[in-house]
């Protein structure tokens, strides 16, 4: 997977949950990660530094994460955003979709799998 | 119960659109489960067996158990056995897949199967002993309640001993199970509430020593300390062991539910207003008690 150069805003109120993801992906490539602990942060951290992918979770203080999903796209209906929760009910998978998520990663990760649902983002790059 | 939502497995695999999913979400509360996708679950029907009592329906006015009977496939004791199954939710979705011709029912017979191989939770089943243990503790502690404790509490404890299996580790001894009225005085302690028709406030407690190791086990690391990763690690497992019994409230259910963040309560106080129980569970490291209040 080509991801060099690729920039990442992990949004997740759990340092330990940033710390996983983040150890997950350094095993697919070499990358530049941003990361956010509120819904609030990861809006005025995507508007600042434009992030290539945006791996999000729902349960969030201040704003959660599917609030912070609709902010983004009404300012960048083009932004590719990945919610990853431990929430997938019916609910919260249907609200993420519907408020622009491209896929929904449930928790716990399976690092395969969150290979190859990031790997989409990045085909033909 | 599951690790993952039907609905969210098909979108994984790329079976279906995220607009397919919502179309087939809108459907499910209009229509009813028919016995050939419930016989199929149950892997009582192949495909190819439901694709003929179909066929053979349509040129006789009866219905499917009987015609089922009649060809040979089931017997009257496992049609009984199938009404009277409890139906889980998410197979309406498989149905509406088949009934709008995006799934065929050998598609979805082999996607049941995936999904029951990869994602089905029987972690607690691979210790034949401790199971008994476990099931014992919690049937045990119903019988002796003044009024039958709710399947949902059953539910909640099971999925609480199969994720301690699957992320800490089976080498544990459940000591106790009681009901607790009083305020309970904690040592390092998350909590994390979930709301919706269940509601639930759940707290983890456990000395500290015991914590840092607990945290080991779970993220996989050695710490030496009670630092954030340390605590994060403690959140994590709460917040994932709630979020997985929403999750499977969801998919069997249609019970929709949602959580908070978790929180800290270091040498505090926690009141629970309701129907409180205590859970204490050892590991060769410590005791760690699982507070659990059902409003």
């Amino acid at each position: 997977m080509i991801l060099d150069n690729a920039k990442i805003l992990i949004g997740d109120d759990s340092i330990f949950a940033r710390k996983q993801i983040k150890d997950m992906i350094c095993s697919f490539g070499n990358f530049t990660f941003i990361e956010a602990a509120d819904g609030q942060e990861v809006i005025d951290l995507f508007l600042s530094e434009k992030p290539d992918l945006v791996l999000l979770d729902i349960v969030m203080p201040v704003k959660d994460g599917i609030a912070a999903v609709e902010e983004i796209i009404d300012a960048d209906p083009g932004a590719y955003i990945i919610m990853v929760s431990s929430m997938g009910t019916q609910t919260q998978l249907r609200r993420a979709i519907e408020a622009g998520a491209r896929d929904f990663i449930q928790k716990p990760i399976n690092t395969e799998q969150l290979k190859t649902i990031i790997s989409k983002r990045f085909e033909g790059r | 119960m599951y690790t993952q939502f039907f609905g969210n497995f098909l979108l994984n695999k790329d079976v279906i659109s995220p607009e397919e999913l919502i179309k087939a979400m809108e459907k499910q509360a209009a229509i009813h489960l028919k016995f050939g996708t419930l016989a199929i679950h149950e892997g009582l029907l192949t495909a190819s067996e439901v694709d003929h009592i179909v066929i053979t329906q349509t040129h006789k006015n009866k219905r499917f158990g009987e015609v089922a009977i009649e060809e040979g496939y089931l017997t009257k004791e496992q049609v009984d056995f199938v009404l009277e199954k409890q139906k889980p939710s998410y197979l309406l979705l498989g149905q509406i897949l088949i009934e709008d011709g995006k799934l065929s029912n050998s598609d979805f017979e082999n996607l049941i199967s995936d999904y029951q191989s990869q994602y089905e939770i029987f972690d607690l089943e691979s210790n034949e002993e401790q199971k008994n243990l476990v099931v014992g503790l919690i049937t045990g502690f119903g019988k002796s309640e003044p009024e039958p404790v709710s399947q949902s509490v059953i539910d909640y404890l099971t999925l609480f001993f199969n994720n301690l299996v699957r992320f800490i580790g089976n080498d544990f001894m459940p000591l106790d199970l009681v009901r607790y009225e009083e305020e309970y005085p904690t040592n390092y302690c998350i909590s994390q509430r979930i709301s919706g028709n269940i509601a639930i406030q759940s707290a983890l407690d456990m000395d500290t020593d015991t914590a840092i190791n607990f945290a080991s086990r779970y993220a996989n690391e050695d710490f030496s300390s009670f630092d954030e990763y340390a605590r994060a690690s403690l959140e994590d497992f709460l917040n994932l062991h709630n979020g997985l019994y929403s999750v499977n409230m969801s998919n069997e259910r249609s019970v929709e539910l949602s959580l908070t963040p978790p929180e800290v309560h270091s040498e505090d106080i926690l009141e629970f207003e309701t129907q409180t129980y205590l859970l204490s569970i050892m590991f060769p490291f410590g005791i760690l008690h699982f507070i659990l209040d059902f409003q």
